[in-house]
């Protein structure tokens, strides 16, 4: 149960709000780098944090994240000429550069100046992982290059994917650090999926549907444990990684890529789902890849053309009640993605927390919005960099293991819990 | 024409969700395991809560309490914040949730099982709250997690006091 005024800070992060000031101190996934594959290629609509963006790559191969609107009376730049150097709007011949900075104003003289003084805002924008990543946040704050293992291990051993999801991004990212749905929502798929199946820690899953969980702090956000038993009385743990504001990681299956997701608003009512896989210690195989790119695992497919899953709130997330009664599927919604979105899109564009009965299984989520509206505070009152920010926080893994019933997971797992360069995730 | 997930995802609909309560106030009963953990809970009972009552049992941990025949006894295990004796089963039958509080290094082993076998006998669900981790060496912090891990539904390991306060606000304590 949050407070009206509690769920208002976390789910409002547009200019100049708490919460988007908060994010604005963050790295975010902005676009997939295929988005603008080659110089002068076709500017792309960019809304984030409640802002309207263009993001273009110029004549030299140089991003640009700015402003959408030309400054002049206000036309999209989407419809502009990107050429020589810089994206030229087609109403009256404005032209910008990838800083944003005007170039060029035809119908003044050009010894005048003037366009030296208008200048659109922009973001910076930067290739790494096969994402492009933008920081909106006050320049003096920007941080180090975001350090997640995905995004730096080679190409071939990582798949990113992203997805629009109609709703607030703090209900997106809620699911994303409550376990005990695993073994309801997507049981079917524990068995089926090709990118779940076959781990022996599916069968701990199935066999013990009530977790136990503990939940710690870590620097950067929250370990969140879930045991279940063993067939030889020790414990299974599946510790996903929470890091500020919106990291989410996964526990491995067997030596299945390992996923995770970003959630990253779009404005208060829509946000990106980012998807990653990888494997730290080998190349995605052929299968793997082929699975991703048709939707399976975290993936969805999409609307031709769209980052919009083909199973969506307009045809009721085709669901198959024939499927729900066989029990090929828990909801009737195929897919993990789009199980996880039809039943968070169905709680409405914003969810009023005041609402809600939370459970003691629901720890996790208490403790994330606990760790989010402490950073804001802190931000707001002590202008304090909220954990996550530093690069350290960033290097994390989530693993899945058997420990003795005595073992405390956070010390019995430390270095399973961190990236260790060459060495495999620890998993079940 | 839209789907029905279509239109009743749009956010004009969620005026017309039901504006009912749709819960009742729950009991919690706030135990604290140990005579370090006592001060936390004596802070915490000064909040503002709606079903949330708060006891100690560190008086009679480690030893185990007993009647006048010397017979193990849970009428004499609890004391409420003003040290009035509590029996453990009677506070038991109107309770939804127990919280257990110990302080990271502190030996809560007998008190946690007594409470936590009284509350597996009346079907209570248990939660528990483990505080001063930082200070604590991780053998000690294991040692008390191990202790409260059996009879736990849920464990934090509490980074500050107003971590467990939230908590117990989202359950509706």
């Amino acid at each position: 149960m949050l407070r009206r005024e509690q769920n208002d800070l976390l789910t409002q992060t547009g200019p100049n709000t708490p919460g988007g000031r908060l994010y604005r101190r963050y790295w975010l996934p902005a676009l997939l780098v295929e988005e603008l594959p080659n110089s002068e290629c076709a500017p792309v609509r960019v809304k984030l944090l409640s802002e309207r963006l263009l993001a273009f790559r110029d004549t030299h191969g140089r991003y640009g994240l700015i402003d959408e609107f030309c400054a002049h009376r206000g036309v999209s730049l989407w419809f502009g000429r990107n050429e020589e150097g810089g994206l030229r709007c087609p109403y009256h011949g404005w032209k910008y550069d990838y800083t944003g900075q005007c170039v060029e104003v035809p119908s003044e003289p050009e010894e005048s100046g003037f366009c030296s003084k208008i200048k659109l805002k922009s973001y910076p924008l930067v290739e790494r992982g096969g994402v492009l990543w933008t920081y909106m946040g006050p320049p003096d704050k920007r941080p180090p290059l975001p350090e997640w293992e995905f995004a730096t291990v080679p190409r071939e051993q990582s798949f990113t994917s992203k997805r629009l999801q109609e709703c607030n991004w703090l209900q997106a990212m809620e699911g994303g650090i409550d376990s005990s749905h695993v073994s309801f929502l997507h049981r079917g798929e524990l068995s089926s999926d090709p990118l779940f199946k076959g781990a022996k820690g599916n069968q701990y899953n199935l066999r013990d549907t009530k977790p136990v969980f503990e939940v710690a702090e870590s620097p950067g956000g929250l370990y969140v444990g879930a045991r279940r038993h063993t067939e030889d009385g020790n414990y299974y743990w599946r510790i996903t990684q929470w890091v500020m504001p919106s990291f989410t990681m996964i526990p491995p299956r067997g030596d299945h890529p390992v996923h995770g997701h970003f959630w990253i608003p779009i404005d208060d009512e829509n946000c990106w789902a980012w998807s990653f896989d990888y494997h730290a210690m080998r190349p995605l195989t052929g299968s793997e890849v082929a699975a991703m790119r048709d939707g399976k695992g975290i993936h969805v497919r999409y609307v031709p053309g769209t980052f919009r899953p083909m199973a969506n709130k307009d045809n009721d997330y085709l669901i198959d009640r024939e499927a729900q009664r066989a029990g090929r599927t828990y909801s009737g919604v195929a897919g993990i993605a789009m199980q996880d979105a039809s039943l968070q899109e169905s709680m409405g564009p914003i969810v009023d927390r005041a609402k809600e009965n939370l459970v003691s299984t629901d720890n996790g989520i208490i403790m994330a919005r606990h760790r989010l509206l402490r950073a804001i505070k802190d931000l707001i009152d002590k202008d304090a960099t909220p954990p996550g920010v530093d690069t350290g926080h960033q290097r994390v893994r989530s693993a899945s293991v058997v420990l003795e019933p005595s073992q405390a997971f956070v010390d019995a797992a430390t270095d399973a819990l961190n990236v260790r360069p060459g060495v495999a995730h620890s998993t079940v | 024409m839209s789907s029905e997930s279509a239109r009743a995802n749009a956010a004009a609909e969620a005026r017309f969700r039901i504006d009912d309560a749709n819960w009742r106030q729950r009991v919690v009963k706030v135990m604290a395991l140990d005579r370090r953990s006592e001060p936390f809970v004596r802070r915490l009972a000064q909040g503002q809560w709606g079903g949330a009552t708060f006891f100690t049992a560190s008086a009679f941990a480690p030893a185990a309490p007993s009647n006048a025949d010397g017979q193990f006894s849970l009428a004499s295990w609890l004391s409420d914040l003003a040290g009035r004796t509590k029996d453990l089963l009677d506070e038991l039958h109107t309770a939804d949730l127990v919280a257990m509080v110990a302080m990271a290094g502190e030996n809560v082993q007998q008190v946690a099982a007594v409470i936590g076998e009284a509350c597996k006998a009346t079907h209570v669900t248990t939660i528990g709250f483990v505080l001063g981790s930082a200070a604590a060496s991780p053998e000690a912090l294991s040692t008390t997690l191990g202790q409260l891990r059996p009879w736990t539904l849920m464990l934090l390991i509490a980074a500050s006091e107003e971590a467990i306060a939230e908590t117990l606000a989202a359950l509706r304590a």
